[in-house]
């Protein structure tokens, strides 16, 4: 059966990450399991304004191809459904992640030793010496979120090299409680007090990364992904 | 120290060198390396210092900042000074101890210095928008040191 999940995923497929894949389909809900030839045009509407915002955050190239193959795969442009094989092979070649390490976080050690792969990792990739220290920072803040508010997860390091040169993916994942929209707002407005942190966290990655994005469903868990470019 | 050309001189036993770490703590990262935890308040005339040189969680922070509390009612001390040279990272969660700490020691009259942030720490908190704003700082602990003595002059 060709779902949603299947089509786009076959097309996105080595130009984003499988984590960042999952989060995408997500936050699809039930309309990712759903066969395409069955999608009404809301359906398609609603599936392709997710893909356009995501694609166009994640996909390192050619953005507007992929946008464009996965609307013929949706048949959203009413030529029906065509084979993504052919965007999919570009976007293999062109994402080139060259290594990528995932780091369970359960406890509070974790948060260091996450702290220190990310930081060789991007000295390794050849980032700046400050921009190596904002990474572990990042990495740290976290890690932290994921032990506080989570119980475990984890943290994927991917060191990636596009035409714009070296950067180093983070993605932060856990199955946790999520974060409720109502808390996300107070969030990113500043006014989040936390009983153990500043509450600050999440604020302060933002600040510290190129790109950024947070995936989080109450009852689901929670996926930032965030991306540290070499120099701007 | 001028007395150090003197070959009878001894340093005196430090006067005050307290583990703040409880070993019955439930911290979960295993005894062995709980026991590594130390976080020693050493006291200079009338300033503590603490050096920071291990990872922070909530309950060794906790310990530090209530020994240190009852160190500098006991001591009478005017300066407390946090040596975070070590410390490679801070991130928002190390700012809200750091600030704590500050806070706290300036309740019990005492001023408090951080020294030792590296540039790079610097620019990050910068950049985080993370404010460090309830303590002092000082680039070195001679620097800091030297404050001190002109606040009590």
């Amino acid at each position: 059966m060709r779902t949603v999940e299947s089509e786009i995923g076959a097309i996105l497929s080595g130009t984003i990450s499988a984590i960042t894949q999952r989060s995408i389909f997500n936050r699809l809900g039930p309309l990712a399991a759903r066969p395409v030839n069955q999608l009404s045009n809301a359906d398609r509407m609603q599936v392709m304004a997710e893909l356009e915002n995501s694609v166009r955050l994640f996909a390192r190239r050619n953005s507007s191809e992929l946008i464009a193959s996965c609307a013929r795969a949706l048949g959203a442009d009413g030529t029906g459904a065509v084979s993504g094989a052919s965007a999919s092979a570009a976007g293999a070649a062109a994402a080139g992640t060259t290594s990528a390490k995932k780091l369970p976080i359960e406890q509070e050690k974790d948060i260091a030793t996450a702290r220190l792969e990310a930081w060789s990792e991007a000295v390794r990739i050849g980032l700046s010496k400050f921009t190596s220290v904002k990474v572990a920072t990042a990495v740290s803040e976290l890690a932290r979120n994921i032990v506080f508010y989570a119980g475990k997860g984890t943290v994927e390091l991917r060191a990636v090299r596009d035409d714009k040169g070296h950067a180093l993916q983070i993605i932060a994942s856990d199955q946790g409680p999520g974060i409720a929209e109502t808390k996300l707002e107070e969030i990113w407005a500043g006014t989040y007090k936390s009983q153990r942190g500043m509450g600050k966290g999440l604020v302060a990655v933002k600040k510290l990364v190129d790109e950024f994005q947070l995936d989080t469903m109450p009852g689901r868990g929670t996926t930032v992904t965030c991306m540290f470019r070499g120099e701007r | 120290m001028a007395r150090s050309s003197d070959p009878e001189w001894a340093p005196p036993a430090p006067r005050a060198l307290l583990t703040v770490c409880n070993p019955n703590s439930d911290f979960a990262t295993g005894a062995a390396t709980l026991n590594d935890q130390q976080i020693p308040i050493i006291q200079i005339r009338n300033c503590l210092l603490v050096s920071i040189q291990t990872e922070l969680h909530d309950r060794l922070a906790l310990d530090l900042q209530e020994s240190l509390m009852e160190k500098v009612r006991v001591t009478d001390a005017k300066g407390v000074i946090l040596d975070v040279s070590a410390v490679e990272v801070i991130d928002s969660y190390i700012t809200r101890i750091l600030n704590d700490i500050g806070k706290s020691v300036r309740f019990m009259g005492a001023v408090c210095y951080i020294v030792g942030i590296r540039p790079a720490v610097a620019m990050t908190l910068i950049e985080m928008g993370v404010e460090l704003d309830s303590v002092n700082t000082a680039l070195t602990l001679d620097l800091a040191l030297e404050k001190l003595e002109l606040l009590q002059s």
